[in-house]
């Protein structure tokens, strides 16, 4: 095989198939490193009460309300774009989505958690959560820039328990 | 009612699959569904031929021109000298239906390719590097080789079903996999009808010029030039390796006994 | 399994009916993506030309919904939740031809 054949096999296959390496070990590196952050995140907030309630509990005092909110974009690394791409000719269950949409969850669950006790909220009430999808406006807005995840709810002061 | 802080367990809204078994899973899955379409597609052609006559093609192209495709430029001395070669050859064959039209392709890529009904285009780049009458006739020799086994209506059946198939793919990941499978499934058809053409190329060559001296020049000297690098794709990368091709094209002269060496016939222009 | 049926109470209201609750342990959720096939796509395409139910695509969601729903229940067991309450779905697109079934509400335990 010559020079000439070795360096097109790279670019018309290693190159492609290197960028699918590379976007699967680093894209499987941020995800184990974001649950591993959500999970330490949400036992320091454990303590902290947020229900999809939309009255108040009895018994509760409020002094003062506000509305928080925590949103988050994440997109599919390569690697698992392309899968998902394949998973959409056949069908079923997209399962390189799921981890991606878990963790956008809960870490905008986490950012409007902690957006409301630094202002000094006791507990979050009618917690509402969305998602939507960002259209690419390259690819005719057929490929995906990303997915935002947002939550917000009523945050609440209670005088006491 | 009270809070007590309880957290769910972790995972349950992700699936266990792992993501390079689900990759593995439909990588597979997709290459074995691709060869069974394009077996199928394969197999679909060979049955319409067996609708269409050779005779009743011939009829039907006969006047037949790819518009985008053909430099039409009478002036070109180059033109009539590849038509009288073609008919020379043709003789060769003689229960042959077509009836041969040569016509000029403006590109720079070294090519030819056959078209329904009997027409032959060859490129520029093709007519500016071969530099014998011999060599020529040998790449006209395995384009009419295609005529006679009909490969020109195959690559063009295969060609439309294999498309329409992949449209339904979209442009997204799939496609790109799915070409790429059907390429490599179809290339294994195309390298027994490539060896085939040049078999009743060089048979015809023989008849002709009564050795097949300088066959192989035009392969040796194209591969020459372009360092094995893919730019002569259209011409060679859909045919074997020049190198695997000129070795079988020697094997099969000194099979059949042919004269290696004569003296070869210069270009008239 | 429909929806709501299970041994975990599933209420879209604050309040499950007849029941009072005694304790809250926070939001659960559950969630699955979903991609239609090309079959599927065809028949729809075939449909959409007189328009009228697309009854495969309704089975598509209504399966994804339950899966999202059986998670969600899962979350809860798995919190020692008896009930939960005040659910919600949500359906966004994700990517092409994937969509996203959501269900999420408060586990509690009632009596």
């Amino acid at each position: 095989m010559s020079g000439g054949q070795t360096l097109n096999l790279f670019l018309n296959i290693g190159f492609p198939i290197a960028l699918l390496v590379f976007a699967y070990l680093i894209g499987s590196l941020i995800e184990r490193r974001h649950f591993a952050n959500i999970r330490k995140r949400e036992s320091e907030l454990r303590g902290f009460p947020v229900t999809t309630f939309e009255r108040l509990p009895e018994r509760w005092q409020v002094s003062s309300a506000g509305l928080v909110s925590g949103s988050i974009v994440v997109s599919l690394d390569y690697f698992k774009r392309v899968i998902a791409g394949l998973r959409a000719i056949v069908g079923g269950r997209v399962k390189t989505y799921e981890p991606l949409l878990e963790r956008a969850r809960r870490e905008a669950l986490l950012r409007m958690t902690e957006d409301a006790r630094r202002a000094g909220y006791d507990a979050v009430i009618n917690v509402r959560l969305e998602t939507s999808r960002l259209a690419n406006a390259a690819g005719n807005g057929n490929s995906t820039a990303g997915v935002e995840m947002l939550a917000f709810g009523t945050a609440v002061k209670l005088e006491r328990r | 009612m009270r809070y007590v802080p309880r957290e769910p367990r972790d995972g349950i809204n992700v699936s266990k699959t792992h993501a390079l078994v689900e990759a593995g899973t439909l990588v597979a899955g997709f290459s074995l569904i691709f060869v069974l379409i394009v077996l199928v597609l394969v197999f679909m052609v060979e049955l319409a031929l067996l609708f269409v006559s050779p005779e009743a093609e011939a009829r039907v192209f006969e006047n037949w021109q790819p518009g985008d495709l053909v430099a039409v430029d009478a002036d070109d001395r180059r033109l009539a000298e590849v038509d009288a070669l073609t008919q020379r050859l043709a003789r060769h064959w003689p229960d042959s239906p077509y009836r041969f039209r040569v016509a000029i392709n403006d590109s720079e890529k070294p090519n030819a390719m056959a078209f329904p009904g009997g027409l032959i285009i060859v490129t520029t780049g093709l007519l500016d590097r071969v530099q014998s009458e011999n060599e020529l006739a040998f790449v006209l020799g395995h384009e009419i080789g295609h005529f006679r086994n009909r490969d020109h209506l195959r690559m063009l059946g295969r060609g439309m079903l294999l498309t329409l198939s992949l449209s339904a793919l979209g442009d997204g990941s799939g496609a790109g996999l799915g070409l790429t499978i059907a390429d490599l499934t179809l290339r294994g058809f195309s390298r027994r009808q490539e060896a085939d053409a040049d078999e009743f190329g060089l048979t015809l060559v023989h008849a002709e010029y009564g050795h097949i001296a300088e066959s192989t020049r035009f392969f040796e000297r194209v591969a020459d030039e372009f360092g094995g690098d893919h730019g002569y794709y259209e011409y060679v990368a859909t045919h074997p390796s020049p190198e695997d091709r000129i070795d079988e094209i020697r094997e099969l002269g000194r099979q059949r006994g042919w004269s290696e060496s004569g003296p070869p016939v210069p270009l008239q222009w | 399994m429909s929806l709501g049926e299970s041994d975990i109470l599933i209420s879209n209201t604050e309040l499950v009916p007849g029941r009072e609750i005694v304790e809250f342990y926070g939001v659960v959720t559950g969630n699955t993506v979903r991609a239609k096939h090309i079959g599927r796509d065809i028949m729809a395409g075939l449909k959409n030309v007189v328009g009228g139910e697309l009854a495969g695509y309704t089975e598509l969601l209504q399966d994804s919904r339950e899966e999202a729903t059986r998670r969600m229940i899962e979350q809860a067991r798995s919190m020692g939740a008896n009930a939960v309450v005040n659910v919600r779905f949500a359906t966004s697109s994700i990517s092409q031809g994937a969509a996203e079934l959501f269900a999420y509400g408060t586990a509690v335990r009632v009596r």
